[in-house]
């Protein structure tokens, strides 16, 4: 059996242990990116990893880890993951549908900067707590992105519970697309003699991974997204009677990644504005494009550096989880809003996706004209839109657009406003 | 337009479309006869039918719409020459 190496050689000061393994053959560069979002899922014993990389595209995979793993292990984990998945993947060409004409310089360090000033605190993995002034900047763009909704379409708006039924999630297909994202809700099954045992149990022991036989249920889990809860609360209704519908909801929404950076660029707990689109094909897809354009229009108003990108999702583990991201990037079901937060990378703070009737079908939602109802959804990573504007525009107020000052100031002007109101209630008191 | 291309795309789509007609310019997803994964499936009929490898280029979901486009697409590739013997 052969085993890894320690990893100095590969990276210098590193206390992990290297296993370097060879693809069966290469995979074009164009889907390199598809290689490496599935390398972290494919065990827990992976820690990290490079891709090895050449003129052919990516030959192998360096995997690193805390133990020595077997080699053919991680061949054989690494392969049938790649060969199933990314290699009867075609080549789509990479689609700009939209590009913004500022080019503003992205401040490196920003994530340190906030935390420095204690305007974010990592709590945990993918994590983090937010203060100012975050929260005046989630307000504004929230605000912003409903209004341009608003003025557009009759809009209904829900708070949604934060669990979302398991069966709701089944219904969506999201248990056979995402299995890897998936986050159950159980709890301590319902009986006297469990919590009797719980608490003698572990009276003075840790917790550890023996109480999940104790827990015998799945029936919730915490919501991946939003439009799920939008799509079973239109569950057996019939539409388009009265026009399209359209429903906007903002909450948390959670993805187990098997790692997350160090920044906001990627959490596990984070907050979806969602828009969700119901009518037939025609009017969900201008729908949509109507809202990427005056999405754009407030991207280039303010300044903001970025692009608008065919993208898919992060499907995985299925048979047919090649064919499901080929048909997205080639049907340009799924655009992606990208911005810079780094002088080389991006992140995607907005998706507009178009379903189809998959949802009309999955939910049963019929459409007045006969047939399922036909789907579209938009939806922003509010915490990644503030750290992408952050990025690009820094910490100090006045170096911000007019818009975003003004409605900082009218913040403030507010509590200032509450603050007296506050005291003047306090003084008059009898 | 190449006839027996032309037959052979027909026939690939038809079991789809529930015994109604489609006219050579009809958009066969707009038409909602079938769902996005046809998109790949048809790719794969392509390439395999035909016996050439599509590029990236070629993946362009318009080239992918209609009959009319789709034998276009693959006249292209084989320079019109596939007959019901294979390419010449």
């Amino acid at each position: 059996m052969t085993r890894s190496e320690p990893a100095e050689a590969v990276r210098p000061s590193s206390s992990l242990f290297a296993t370097r393994i060879a693809l069966r053959s290469p995979i074009p560069l164009p889907l390199a990116d598809e290689v490496e979002r599935r390398i972290l899922f494919l065990s827990s014993d992976f820690a990290d990893f490079d891709l090895v990389t050449g003129p052919v595209g990516v030959t192998g995979v360096t995997v690193y880890s805390a133990e020595p793993l077997d080699d053919a292990e991680v061949t054989r984990k690494v392969n049938t993951a790649v060969d199933t998945e990314v290699r009867p993947q075609f080549v789509t060409p990479a689609k700009v549908v939209w590009r913004s004409p500022v080019e503003r310089e992205v401040i490196e360090g920003s994530f340190e900067k906030l935390a420095r000033a204690g305007a974010v605190i990592q709590t945990g993995e993918g994590q983090i707590a937010m203060g100012e002034p975050l929260l005046t900047l989630f307000q504004y763009f929230d605000r912003a992105l409903v209004e341009l909704l608003k003025s557009s379409f009759k809009v209904q708006q829900y708070q949604y519970p934060t669990l979302i039924s398991t069966a709701t999630l089944q219904e969506a297909g999201y248990i056979t697309a995402f299995p890897h994202h998936l986050l159950f809700v159980t709890r301590l099954h319902n009986d006297i003699d469990v919590y009797r045992e719980i608490q003698s149990t572990y009276a003075d022991a840790p917790l550890d991974e023996a109480l999940l036989q104790s827990c015998r249920n799945v029936d919730y889990c915490l919501p991946p997204t939003m439009c799920y809860h939008t799509f079973s609360q239109y569950q057996g209704r019939t539409v388009g009677a009265d026009g399209p519908h359209v429903v906007t909801a903002l909450g948390k929404s959670f993805r187990f990644e098997a790692g997350y950076a160090t920044t906001m660029e990627r959490l596990w707990d984070f907050t979806i504005r969602e828009m969700v689109f119901m009518g037939t094909r025609a009017e969900v897809l201008g729908m949509r494009e109507l809202m990427m354009t005056k999405i754009f229009d407030l991207m280039r108003q303010l300044g903001m550096s970025g692009h608008c990108e065919v993208g898919n999702d992060p499907f995985f583990g299925s048979a047919d989880t090649s064919d499901r991201i080929v048909s997205q990037r080639m049907m340009e079901l799924k655009y992606e809003l990208r911005l810079p937060v780094g002088s080389d990378r991006t992140i995607s703070v907005g998706s507009f996706n178009f379903h189809n009737d998959l949802f009309g079908r999955s939910f049963g939602i019929e459409h007045g004209d006969g047939g399922p109802v036909s789907s579209a959804c938009v939806g922003f990573g509010m915490e990644r839109l503030v750290y992408a504007f952050l990025c690009q525009f820094g910490l100090d107020e006045r170096n911000w657009p007019a818009a975003v000052r003004s409605h900082v100031q009218g913040q403030a002007q507010t509590l200032h406003n509450q603050r007296i109101g506050n005291e003047v209630c306090i003084n008059e008191r009898p | 337009m190449n006839g027996f291309v032309h037959t052979r795309v027909h026939d690939f789509i038809k079991p789809k479309l529930g015994g109604r007609s489609l006219s050579d310019d009809d958009d066969i997803f707009a038409l909602g006869y079938v769902n996005s994964l046809f998109a790949v499936q048809l790719v794969r009929f392509i390439q395999r039918e035909f016996d050439f490898e599509l590029t990236s280029e070629d993946m362009d979901f318009d080239n992918f719409r209609t009959v009319d486009r789709i034998v276009r697409l693959i006249d292209s590739k084989t320079g019109a020459r596939t007959t019901p013997e294979g390419r010449l």
